[in-house]
C-alpha cells in the first residue's frame, strides 16, 4: 500500500475506499446508474460499495413524455433505511464539505 | 445421495475432521459457552433457497423480459434451472399507461422442457395454485400471434422513448441503467 | 460477508426490495445467501396492477444481482453496531491488501 503508514484505524487515505471509511456516520451524496441520486447518512459499506444509508432522499430524473419539447423532471422519494447494491453506485461524495 | 434438508443440524465442528493436538487452543474452544440459538448455516446457501421450490410450479422472469411458467425439476448453486411443462406467457396492455386499472390481453405458448442458465434469471416465484386458474386481473386470453404483435409494437415504441430519455439525461451526466436490457 | 451477516439479522422482518427493472416487492425476508440472493414470503407487489404476471405468486426468490435497493425497517437496524461492524470489516480488508 503506497504511503500506508497508518493502519486502517488511522485517518490516512491510501486507497479509494478509505475515503468512504471517513464518511461513516456522515451525510453523503451518492450517484447511481438508472438516473438516480441519493442523499443520506452512511451507516455501512463494503468493498463492493454496497451501502446502507439512513434518512435517505432519492431523486429520480425522468423526461416528460407528452410533448415534443421534453422537459427533465425530478421525483423525490424518502426512505428511513436503505440498502443500496454496489453495482448501481457511480460515485460517493461527502455532502456539505469540500 | 440421501435427501438433505434445511432442518438437519449442521455438521458439528471437528466431528469428522482429525482432532487438532490438544493444546491451549483446544482447551479454550472446549471452554466456550454454548452459542445462542442460531439458524443452521446451510439455510443460507443458494441451494437451500431453491430446495424448497423443487417440484413446485414456478413463475420465472428472465433478463430479456420473458415470463416462463413451469415445474422446477432440477437446479444447482448457480441457479441454473431445469423446468418441465414450460409455458411462456406474453402480455399486451391495451389501455393507456395512465389508466389506474390497466386492461390487456395475454397468451400462452407451450415449450416443454427448458434448461435456463442462472445468470438470465431475475426472479423465481412460487405460484399459488389456488389462484393459478384465474386470469390476471384486467387481462383476457387471446390468440398468441395477436398478442405477440401488440407486445412487439409496444416494445418498439418504448425503445424509442427510452432512447430520447437517454439522450436528454446524458446532458446531466447520466447514462441509463442497463440500456434497455431489462424489459417488463 | 458484512452485508450477508447484516441481512441475516433482518430475517422475519418486513422489507421492500426494489429491482433494477423498477418493480418493488414487499414481503417478509425469509432467507439470504452469500450472493445476497433473497427469498421473500407473503409478497405484495407495489403498483401490482402494472405487473399482472405476479398476481398469483405468493413467495419469490430474487437473484441478488437484479436488486437495486432494499428498503429496511429502521427500527430493526442497530446503527452503532452496524457502523462498528463496518469499521471492523474495513480493517480486515485493509489487512488482506498488505
Amino acid at each position: 500500500m503506497a504511503g500506508g503508514e497508518e493502519g486502517p484505524a488511522g485517518g490516512s487515505v491510501s486507497e479509494p475506499l478509505d475515503l468512504v471509511r471517513l464518511l461513516l456516520d456522515e451525510v453523503v451524496f451518492v450517484k447511481l446508474r438508472g438516473d438516480r441520486e441519493l442523499k443520506g447518512r452512511l451507516h455501512a459499506y463494503d468493498s463492493h460499495m454496497n451501502l446502507v444509508l439512513g434518512d435517505v432522499v432519492e431523486t429520480i430524473y425522468t423526461v416528460d413524455e407528452d410533448d415534443d419539447d421534453e422537459e427533465i423532471r425530478t421525483t423525490t422519494k424518502k426512505s428511513e433505511m436503505l440498502f443500496v447494491r454496489g453495482d448501481s453506485v457511480v460515485l460517493v461524495s461527502p455532502q456539505n464539505s469540500s | 445421495m440421501d435427501n438433505p434438508s434445511i432442518h438437519d443440524l449442521p455438521p458439528q465442528p471437528g466431528g469428522s475432521m482429525p482432532l487438532p493436538a490438544l493444546g491451549r487452543a483446544a482447551a479454550a474452544a472446549a471452554a466456550v459457552p454454548p452459542q445462542p440459538q442460531q439458524l443452521p448455516p446451510q439455510m443460507f446457501t443458494t441451494a437451500a433457497q431453491l430446495l424448497d421450490l423443487t417440484d413446485k410450479k414456478l413463475l420465472v422472469c428472465l433478463r430479456d423480459g420473458r415470463k416462463l411458467n413451469g415445474v422446477l425439476r432440477s437446479w444447482d448453486q448457480f441457479a441454473n434451472l431445469v423446468l418441465q411443462s414450460t409455458v411462456e406467457r406474453i402480455y399486451a396492455t391495451t389501455s393507456p399507461p395512465s389508466d389506474p386499472q390497466p386492461k390487456g390481453l395475454y397468451a400462452d405458448q407451450t415449450h416443454g422442457i427448458f434448461l435456463v442458465r442462472g445468470e438470465n434469471v431475475l426472479l423465481l416465484g412460487e405460484i399459488d395454485l389456488d389462484k393459478d386458474d384465474d386470469p390476471p386481473p384486467g387481462f383476457e386470453k387471446a390468440d398468441f400471434a395477436v398478442v405477440e404483435k401488440m407486445a412487439k409494437e409496444r416494445r418498439a415504441a418504448e425503445k424509442t422513448k427510452e432512447k430520447k430519455k437517454l439522450q436528454k439525461l446524458a446532458t446531466l451526466g447520466f447514462e441509463g441503467e442497463n440500456l434497455g436490457e431489462i424489459i417488463l | 460477508m458484512l452485508f450477508f451477516s447484516f441481512f441475516k439479522t433482518l430475517i422475519d422482518h418486513e422489507v421492500t426490495v426494489e429491482l433494477k427493472n423498477d418493480i418493488q416487492i414487499r414481503g417478509t425476508l425469509k432467507s439470504v445467501d452469500q450472493y445476497l440472493n433473497i427469498k421473500l414470503d407473503d409478497i405484495q407487489v407495489v403498483e401490482e396492477i402494472k405487473y399482472p404476471h405476479l398476481s398469483s405468486v405468493k413467495n419469490v426468490f430474487i437473484r441478488g444481482s437484479v436488486v437495486r435497493y432494499v428498503h429496511l425497517p429502521a427500527a430493526a437496524v442497530d446503527v452503532p453496531l452496524l457502523e462498528d461492524a463496518t469499521r471492523r470489516e474495513a480493517a480486515q480488508q485493509a489487512g488482506k491488501g498488505k
